[in-house]
């Protein structure tokens, strides 16, 4: 069975092309595009690893990994969390939260395949 | 230090006054050799021997004896324990070499210090704010995103060498198209940088709205009487209520009142605002809207409808202080207010009234229909010569402290910008809701006045947001005390009860203080 991976982003067409690139690598991708819609994905259909941005609408990423982090079926969810350079207060709080993994954006596809790659390994 | 510096000061000063030891001995009654150890610090000196002498060389005690220095001395040892000149050995002694040989350099080099700290202060609030900024940080996100999403495309079109037609169309398209987005990012980011540095010069207007104001002393005679004939145009003879102004605007200028639910208010839209459309000719308020504000709005537009804003505009027109668009639209809208309590306040109606009740806020609001804002404002614009009110200061604070609308006095300094004193009534008026809080305040010039406040609670966006909390704050030289009624039962002929305040933290000499916060700017 694929490996199922949720992407949590409000951009459209990083969630495209993050899909196309991740789907070619053989997984199954799904999207939210905002926090409330990831924590419908989580309740109802969780994933096997979740790439999560921090800045979302509704509910933002922290809350979102507030949630998975808290809840004890959840946390063994492998995380990674998109965050932008210099924004050391996010990976503050995200690693405060429990994390597995960061990725700053602008990122290649290359290294988030390899990051996806390496957490559903690792699980 | 003190002593070590008594004897060379007299002595440099003697000479530069051109005595000998002789000369300065003789006149204080002690021997010249005498005065030789003094200034060589080989013997104790105080007291009177002290007096004399600096009597004699035209100086303080204070100068003479060290004070001035030691206080000097303390400033140049806090420069010196800072971080940057850790290398340089700075200690105590050179520091008092420095002091005494040169005084002017060592003002010179705190003062320098002393501007540094506050550069210093003002670039972390600078900063504070640039990472606290919501709006940065959104387009900052923003700008990534949709790098991160022309990177990703990108590498997509360059590496995928078996790609549908479709595909390829696709991802070109989402480079293109977030190429394009990115720009208008950036540029919006330009423009907020621009705005920020314009916000960074924004207290102009309001300093020189509040500078227009002192220099009229918040009485503007043309606009006293065109309220009064305004009154007379639209019949209005005793109080002014909500049914002569509707049918004074529908009458001569066919304009409705709409009144709206407050849950079909566009977001964002204060509840107590209302919108004129000219067009469409109605007025648009809320229906959460209190009275008091409601009938403010109507008496507004009926006042700028009624002369086409000709008034206001003639004040603006002679008003040299205001400078920029910015300050001109908050006065424009400042001498609309005040237009307007004209008309739901007359002069000499309204005059009478707080003279007769002893400028009781509460009474007045009752007797017309104001909100105590309103009162308090109306009560600061008495000041027709030779039929004035009391003269009364105001100021209005916000649940944090912040100064939000201020009416200084003369002697009673009221903060520009930020925080007032804590000890203040406006702020002890948080603590009881709603009553009205009496203080007889004394700043630390000597100058007495009683401080009157009340909060007043406007309408919060939603039941999950807090309460939306103000206080408004008059002020009166505790001289007229006695003419109010919040005067009756204070003892304002001794000292007992009064509250020592100041200004500020930062302008306040109360070192002792036990509500101090913050050092003061300046050390007294």
């Amino acid at each position: 069975m694929a490996v199922r991976i949720l992407i949590v982003e409000d951009d459209s067409h990083l969630v495209e092309s993050l899909t196309f690139v991740l789907e070619r690598e053989g997984f199954e991708v799904r999207a939210a595009i905002d926090g409330e819609a990831a924590m419908r994905h989580l309740r109802f259909d969780p994933p096997d690893t979740m790439i999560l941005d921090v800045m979302l609408p509704l509910l933002n990423g922290f809350e979102v990994l507030k949630f998975v982090k808290s809840d004890p079926v959840l946390k063994s969810i492998p995380v990674i969390v998109l965050t932008a350079k210099g924004q050391a207060h996010d990976r503050q709080m995200a690693e405060t939260i429990g994390v597995e993994a960061f990725m700053t954006k602008p990122f290649s596809n290359r290294d988030i395949v390899d990051a996806v790659r390496h957490l559903t390994a690792r699980a | 230090m003190g002593r070590s510096l008594i004897g060379p000061r007299i002595r440099e000063r003697r000479r530069a006054l051109g005595l000998t030891q002789a000369d300065v001995a003789a006149k204080a009654c002690i021997s010249a050799s005498y005065l030789n150890l003094i200034e060589g610090n080989k013997r104790n000196i105080g007291g009177t021997l002290l007096q004399r002498i600096a009597a004699q060389l035209g100086l303080a005690v204070d100068d003479i004896d060290g004070a001035a220095e030691r206080r000097l001395l303390d400033d140049l040892e806090e420069l010196a324990g800072e971080a940057l000149f850790a290398g340089l050995q700075l200690n105590r002694s050179s520091a008092s070499e420095l002091a005494s040989r040169h005084a002017p350099w060592a003002h010179a080099l705190i003062a320098l210090h002393r501007s540094w700290l506050d550069r210093n202060r003002a670039v972390d609030a600078l900063s504070d704010r640039l990472t606290q900024d919501p709006r940065l940080a959104d387009a900052v996100h923003d700008l990534l995103t949709k790098a991160s999403a022309i990177r990703s495309s990108s590498e997509i079109l360059e590496n995928v060498h078996d790609l549908e037609p479709a595909q390829r169309a696709r991802f070109a398209s989402i480079v293109g198209s977030n190429s394009r987005k990115l720009a208008d990012v950036a540029q919006a980011l330009a423009a907020y940088f621009d705005s920020t540095h314009a916000d960074a010069r924004s207290n102009t207007p309001v300093e020189e709205l509040d500078d227009f104001l002192m220099e009229r002393d918040n009485y503007f005679p043309e606009l006293e009487r065109v309220a009064a004939e305004f009154r007379v145009a639209a019949g209005i003879e005793g109080d002014c209520g909500d049914g002569e102004l509707l049918a004074f605007l529908e009458r001569r200028h066919s304009v409705q009142l709409r009144v709206q639910a407050a849950a079909d208010l566009q977001p964002g839209l204060d509840p107590r605002d209302f919108a004129y459309d000219p067009v469409a000719r109605t007025i648009t308020i809320a229906d959460s809207a209190p009275p008091a504000s409601r009938r403010f709005a109507l008496a507004r537009t009926a006042t700028a409808l009624h002369d086409d804003g000709r008034s206001i505009a003639a004040e603006l027109g002679r008003a040299t202080a205001l400078t920029s668009d910015m300050a001109r639209r908050r006065a424009e809208r400042a001498l609309s207010s005040y237009l307007a309590a004209a008309v739901l306040m007359p002069y000499a109606a309204f005059r009478d009234a707080a003279i007769r009740s002893r400028y009781d806020i509460e009474y007045l609001a009752r007797r017309f229909l104001a909100s105590i804002e309103q009162v308090c404002h109306r009560l600061v614009t008495l000041r027709r010569p030779g039929e004035s009110g009391i003269p009364f200061g105001l100021l209005r604070v916000d649940a944090a402290g912040f100064v939000t609308k201020r009416f200084a006095l003369p002697h009673l300094s009221l903060p520009r910008h930020g925080n007032a004193c804590p000890l203040w009534a406006a702020y002890g008026a948080f603590q009881a809701l709603g009553a009205v809080v009496r203080q007889l305040a004394e700043f630390p010039s000597g100058d007495r006045f009683l401080f009157v406040a009340q909060t007043v609670e406007k309408a919060r966006p939603t039941f999950a947001m807090p309460r939306r909390l103000l206080s408004i704050m008059l002020a009166c030289n505790v001289l007229y005390a006695d003419q109010t009624i919040y005067g009756d039962g204070l003892s304002t002929a001794s000292s007992a009860g009064i509250v020592p305040v100041g200004t500020n933290c930062r302008t306040c000499v109360r070192r002792a203080c036990a509500y101090r916060e913050e050092d003061p700017i300046i050390d007294a």
